[in-house]
């Protein structure tokens, strides 16, 4: 019935819409424009220093690294396939050399061929930009001495124009490089690109689609690229080169006004969730039909500090796992919430799903009045964001139900981060924080979260101050090799092994949402766990 | 002023402040409003009596996955949605009253009595502190005038340049995060006086300007002119002289500065730059609300009418004080106005 | 008269002066934000937050810094930390919203504070004075988030009557533009109606029992025409200086409240986010752009004050 009543109303849409589907003149799927909303614009439009996967999923189709993930929906998203680069790296002595090779007649969007040195290039200028990505590029023979200077270029890295080949040494083996090599921050861009940030005057694009316009803190669009459709869609035909003509995302501050715009038929997508007042009503009214639930990988976690009373007691850290009652935290976050009580989040390789402290009050006392702890003052600390200031809230109230004299202190969003992570911050005893994966690679949890190595006087990600060095080993030679069903296993058991030394309280992992209006297709439009929505994957129904 | 009030004295016979009371007492409105701003007053610091004996919990206790049962049908604070249970009035033997304010399913209730002791507290203070440092600023500039006055009204114009909300934003954050340490004084960053300071310094420029204004034309009477002939100290004059004469405008400044003082603080609060959790104030609880409006309406309209029944309530009465003090000084209306400002501007 | 101006000119810019500085005072004394950690990202390496600093000139003597930021204030060359932007470009786009708001209220304001004014001060002691007396301390007392809230509830989301937030150009649509601004202007009018009406009613009553009217009256001029001619033009002086003051001050980022309240796309709500994040560049900017319309009103004030009563050019008013 309801295909019906759509067929009716799409020539009257195409005529009279503003919506700018007059290349479609009444019929067929593929063409036309597609508009979306965003509740802020991106962090950058520029590849190289894009640290949110608000900004990934603006470029996902736009600029393309020698490989990239698998445009799928789950953990199938999680595969690294090759882009720009013919095949997988090919790795070598010893997991220190990679090796690949570039596609012949890649092509960016103003006609400039892609060539091998513009790749050695790109990641210098992440050096060059203080891109918060270059971290994960200082592994590079050579790199290192670059971020210092500026100057020359990097060692390790070795590039033939006339063949494509590009060769990569490492200092150390590391697993992890070929996710990093997916990572939007190694796009290729044209060799010229000045080393500053571009997001006004956006780079010409190797993917499918091409920013033609980009008005900071208003809105951008995209055409389809030339170079796609000349070239580079016949050299990567695993790629889509996606339905829409035009694609035109404007930013719209408002959430509500987002959702009306949605059901009005006047917006096709929009980029965030439903706000949490019509979170419920949207879901019950849409789901399956222009509405799903979406699991980027991340987690939310009430952080312990080990070294510190009555926190280095392990019996006291159990007892407030049993004590959290994760149920209570869905409703803080109104539904946007899936429960978790471990450290992977469901879509990693390596999760398996077990909770070893399943909610009980009565056993978390029992434990408590085992530990005994003498000193009962905490401090807890948590960020002035909503919900997340109210599940500390929640969590202060727990912890006081539990006899212990907390505090509760909430701190500006934009200095949160960097207080917690200070040493010298008094009484960093426990709090809230969550982490994003960077890529689906379990090390990106283990290393920077919970090794003895990651704990830094400032900067400090390792806020339980977890040192295990029976544990520290396992997670720097899994970090070695790279990622396959053997390590996922022993990741799972990593996983497990930390659980039972409980330094978090993990409590969940927060969901997003596809919203789509009546035109488009929701069951084809796919949701990468690290980039998000595939722009590429809309298609009218 | 200083003259009527001189020269009425004398032939009734009975004092001016006697005068003006029998003239407040007379107006009834005024009276009903004081009235009302009295019983809010007992309403706010019954707060831990309604929280132990009543509604049994307190402003911070969250309730998320509770029940409780309201004429005989049990029914869950918040639901599965996150929507939190509406006022249950007295169906729930007096808990949940006004219902829960929002996921966490506190009583909201109780943070409304909670909640306006912060604001009546801020109000009181803020509006005190600027009306002494008002005072003090005004009678130094006024009296010594010369270069004094031209620093006094200097900072003064420096700060009244200032968009006032900007200013009141700013040191909001800057202070919320690292406290304040000047000397021995050491104030920590989630203290409620951080506020109280804000909104009493940012305020001072709108009450010292009028009053100073008054100083100086004061200052040209004969009876002060005198008393300095006479030999009498700088002190002696500010406080022996001036200050009595002011002491009108003054009382008026300073009950019309709380109803500034607490529509400032609600401003930032709701921005989220004043008062900070744990503690929680009306404005606080508005902007709380404010993410809920369309299912909850409740939890940002109760609060806020409660600032404008005590604001209504303030300026009625302050009103009134100021018709009994002196129905025809010109001064202070346009400090009223030039009062008014402030809070005008704070939209 | 030209000396008076220049001079009044002159403290102006000694004010914004003083205001810049004292914002840049504020805003780096703040502990435990550091802009260069925010910009590295969370995996930031101590070498990558050191390059950020010195590129940005952070570890830079702080008059070193200022001035480099005021510098580029005026060349039109500041980038907020946050996302990278222009600032300057930025602010000039939130213009049309903020003074869509400012003047459409302005305009509302003024019409019904005169018109109530007026009425309260010819029938003064009516039921009609009494009625609009009773209005107007409401008006003063009316919690601005308070209004808003209520006008949005029952108004916007209940009924749909009026849409809740955002902001259309003019240019792209007259009515839609008009029509998200209903509420917002209301709601900014409202309480300076109250007050204005008060002022103007007071000035008209005191001016009344003056000489000048006593003698118009007894030269024969009819009721009206003394009211209007003599009564109101006179009291109408000061309302419109306290108008300078209170508009400059609004513009001057008063309208911050209400533009997050309704989501309008204006200099008060890009001023609004800065501060949240703590973004120096920006809220310089919007400091310096705000304290400007204050100062400049504030001054404008003054000299038509002086133009009109000479007594005041001197200095040392009772203002």
């Amino acid at each position: 019935m309801r295909k019906l009543g759509l067929t009716l109303l799409l020539p009257v849409l195409a005529a009279g819409s503003a919506l700018g589907l007059a290349a479609c003149g009444g019929g067929g799927k593929e063409g036309g424009t597609l508009t979306g909303s965003y509740a802020s614009f991106p962090d950058y439009l520029d590849p190289a220093l894009s640290y949110t996967q608000e900004g990934w999923t603006a470029m996902y189709n736009t600029y393309l690294p020698l490989l990239t993930y698998a445009h799928a929906n789950g953990s199938a998203g999680g595969e690294v396939v090759p882009a720009l680069a013919e095949s997988l790296p090919e790795i070598t002595n010893g997991g220190r050399t990679y090796t690949l090779t570039l596609r012949k007649g890649l092509e960016y969007s103003d006609g400039t061929p892609v060539r091998a040195s513009d790749f050695a290039r790109s990641i210098e200028r992440l050096f060059k930009i203080n891109s918060p990505g270059s971290p994960f590029y200082e592994g590079i023979v050579g790199a290192e001495k670059f971020a210092k200077t500026k100057t020359g270029s990097i060692t390790g890295i070795k590039t033939n124009d006339k063949t494509g080949e590009i060769v990569i040494d490492l200092v150390k083996p590391r697993g992890t490089f070929s996710n990093e090599l997916g990572m939007l921050f190694a796009a290729v861009l044209p060799s010229g690109t000045p080393a500053k940030n571009i997001t006004a005057d956006p780079a010409p694009a190797t993917g499918p689609y091409v920013i033609v316009k980009s008005e900071p803190g208003r809105g951008w669009s995209y055409t389809r690229n030339p170079a796609w459709t000349r070239t580079n869609g016949d050299l990567m035909p695993d790629l889509s080169a996606g339905h829409f003509d035009k694609i035109e995302i404007k930013v719209v501050n408002n959430d509500s006004t987002q959702v009306n715009e949605i059901e009005r038929d006047k917006t096709d997508w929009m980029q965030p969730p439903p706000p949490a007042d019509l979170y419920a009503k949207v879901k019950d009214n849409y789901e399956g039909t222009q509405f799903r639930v979406e699991h980027p990988i991340n987690i939310y976690y009430f952080w312990m500090n080990t070294t510190r009373p009555p926190f280095d007691d392990v019996k006291v850290r159990q007892a407030i796992n049993y004590a959290v009652n994760t149920a209570a935290l869905e409703r803080i976050y109104a539904g946007a919430l899936a429960a978790n009580h471990q450290i992977l989040p469901e879509g990693m390789p390596g999760h398996e799903e077990f909770d070893l402290y399943p909610h009980n009050m009565a056993k978390a006392k029992e434990l408590l009045a085992q530990a005994n702890p003498s000193d009962r003052e905490i401090t807890v600390w948590t960020d002035n964001e909503s919900p997340n200031n109210e599940a500390g809230a929640y969590y202060h109230g727990v912890l006081k139900e539990l006899g212990f004299d907390a505090t509760l202190k909430t701190i500006n969003a934009e200095v949160y981060f960097s207080l917690i992570g200070n040493a010298s911050t008094p009484d960093l005893d426990t709090g809230w924080v969550n982490w994003y994966e960077d890529y689906p690679n379990p090390n990106d949890f283990f290393q920077p979260l919970l090794s003895g190595e990651s704990i830094a006087p400032i900067y400090n990600t390792n806020l339980s101050h977890m040192d295990d060095p029976k544990l520290n080993a396992k997670v720097a030679k899994l970090g070695e090799e790279p990622l396959g069903p053997e390590q996922e296993a022993e990741y799972a058991e990593l996983d497990k092994a930390y659980m039972e030394q409980a330094p978090w309280v993990p409590y969940g992992t927060n969901t997003v949402s596809t919203f789509v209006d009546s035109e488009i297709d929701l069951d084809k439009v796919i949701f990468n766990p690290t980039f998000g929505h595939d722009l590429a994957s809309f298609e009218r129904k | 002023m200083a003259s009527e009030l001189h020269a009425e004295a004398s032939p009734t016979g009975s004092s001016p402040w006697g005068l003006a009371l029998r003239r407040l007492r007379r107006n009834r409105v005024a009276l009903a409003f004081g009235g009302l701003f009295v019983l809010i007053v007992l309403f706010v610091l019954a707060a831990p009596l309604w929280a132990d004996h009543v509604a049994d919990t307190g402003p911070n206790q969250t309730h998320t996955l509770e029940k409780i049962e309201v004429d005989g049908e049990r029914r869950e604070v918040v639901n599965v949605e996150g929507k939190p249970i509406g006022p249950v009035w007295l169906g729930g033997g007096g808990k949940f009253f006004l219902g829960a304010d929002g996921r966490l399913g506190r009583d909201e209730m109780v943070r409304l009595m909670y909640g306006g002791r912060a604001s009546l507290f801020i109000g009181f203070a803020a509006a005190l502190m600027t009306t002494v440092l008002a005072t003090i600023l005004a009678l130094l500039a006024g009296y010594y005038r010369g270069w004094v006055d031209t620093v006094i009204s200097r900072t003064l114009d420096l700060i009244w340049a200032f968009p006032v909300l900007l200013l009141g934003i700013g040191l909001g954050i800057a202070l919320a995060l690292g406290g304040l340490a000047i000397g021995p004084v050491e104030i920590p960053s989630g203290s409620i006086w951080i506020t109280v300071l804000i909104i009493g310094g940012v305020l001072v420029p709108y009450m010292a300007r009028p009053l100073r204004g008054q100083v100086l034309s004061l200052r040209e009477k004969e009876f002060v002119e005198a008393s300095v002939a006479q030999g009498a100290g700088p002190l002696r004059v500010m406080f022996g002289e001036l200050l009595p004469n002011l002491s009108s405008t003054i009382i008026v400044f300073f009950t019309l500065g709380i109803a500034n003082a607490m529509l400032f603080e609600a401003a930032l609060s709701f921005l989220g730059v004043g008062v900070q959790p744990p503690d929680t104030s009306w404005g606080s609880m508005i902007g709380d609300g404010f993410n809920l409006i369309s299912s909850a309406p409740l939890l940002t309209i109760l609060p806020g009418t409660m600032i404008f029944l005590t604001v209504l309530a303030v300026n009625v009465f302050g009103d009134g004080l100021r018709d009994a003090l002196d129905p025809h000084s010109k001064v202070l209306l346009e400090a009223h106005s030039g009062m008014a400002e402030p809070e005008g501007t704070a939209i | 008269m030209a000396a008076f101006t220049l001079r009044r000119l002159g403290e102006m810019v000694a004010v914004l002066f003083a205001v810049s500085v004292l914002t840049f005072l504020i805003f780096n004394v703040i502990p435990a934000s550091d802009p260069a950690q925010s910009m590295a990202g969370k995996s930031a390496t101590p070498q990558l937050v050191a390059s950020i600093t010195e590129e940005w000139g952070f570890d830079d003597p702080l008059p070193q810094q200022y001035l480099t930021m005021m510098g580029k204030i005026f060349s039109g060359d500041l980038i907020s930390y946050q996302g990278q932007e222009n600032v300057v470009e930025r602010i000039v786009e939130g213009i049309p919203a903020t003074f869509s708001l400012c003047i459409g209220a302005a305009v509302i304001w003024m019409f019904f504070g005169i018109l109530f004014g007026y009425l309260s001060a010819v029938r003064a002691g009516g039921l009609l004075d009494k009625l609009l007396t009773v209005l107007a301390v409401a008006g003063i007392s009316i919690p601005v988030i308070w209004l808003a809230s209520v006008l949005l509830y029952y108004l916007a989301y209940k009924t749909g009557l009026f849409p809740a937030q955002g902001y259309v150009e003019l240019s792209e649509d007259p009515v839609d533009w008009a029509y998200h601004l209903i509420l917002p202007w209301f709601t900014v009018a409202v309480t300076l109606v109250g007050l204005y009406s008060r002022v103007l009613r007071s000035n008209m009553l005191d001016a009344m029992n003056e000489d000048y009217v006593r003698t118009a009256r007894a030269k024969g001029l009819g009721e009206r025409q003394v009211m209007t001619r003599h009564v109101l033009r006179n009291s109408l002086i000061p309302i419109v200086t306290l108008f300078g003051l209170d508009f400059g001050a609004l513009i001057g980022g008063s309208a911050i409240l209400t533009e997050r309240l309704f989501g309008l796309d204006g200099v008060g709500l890009y001023a609004f986010e800065s501060i949240e994040n703590l973004d120096l560049p920006p809220i310089m900017a919007i400091v310096l752009f705000g304290a400007f319309f204050v100062v400049l009103f504030n001054a404008l004030v003054d000299i038509a004050y002086a133009y009109l009563d000479p007594r005041v050019k001197l200095g040392s008013s009772a203002r």
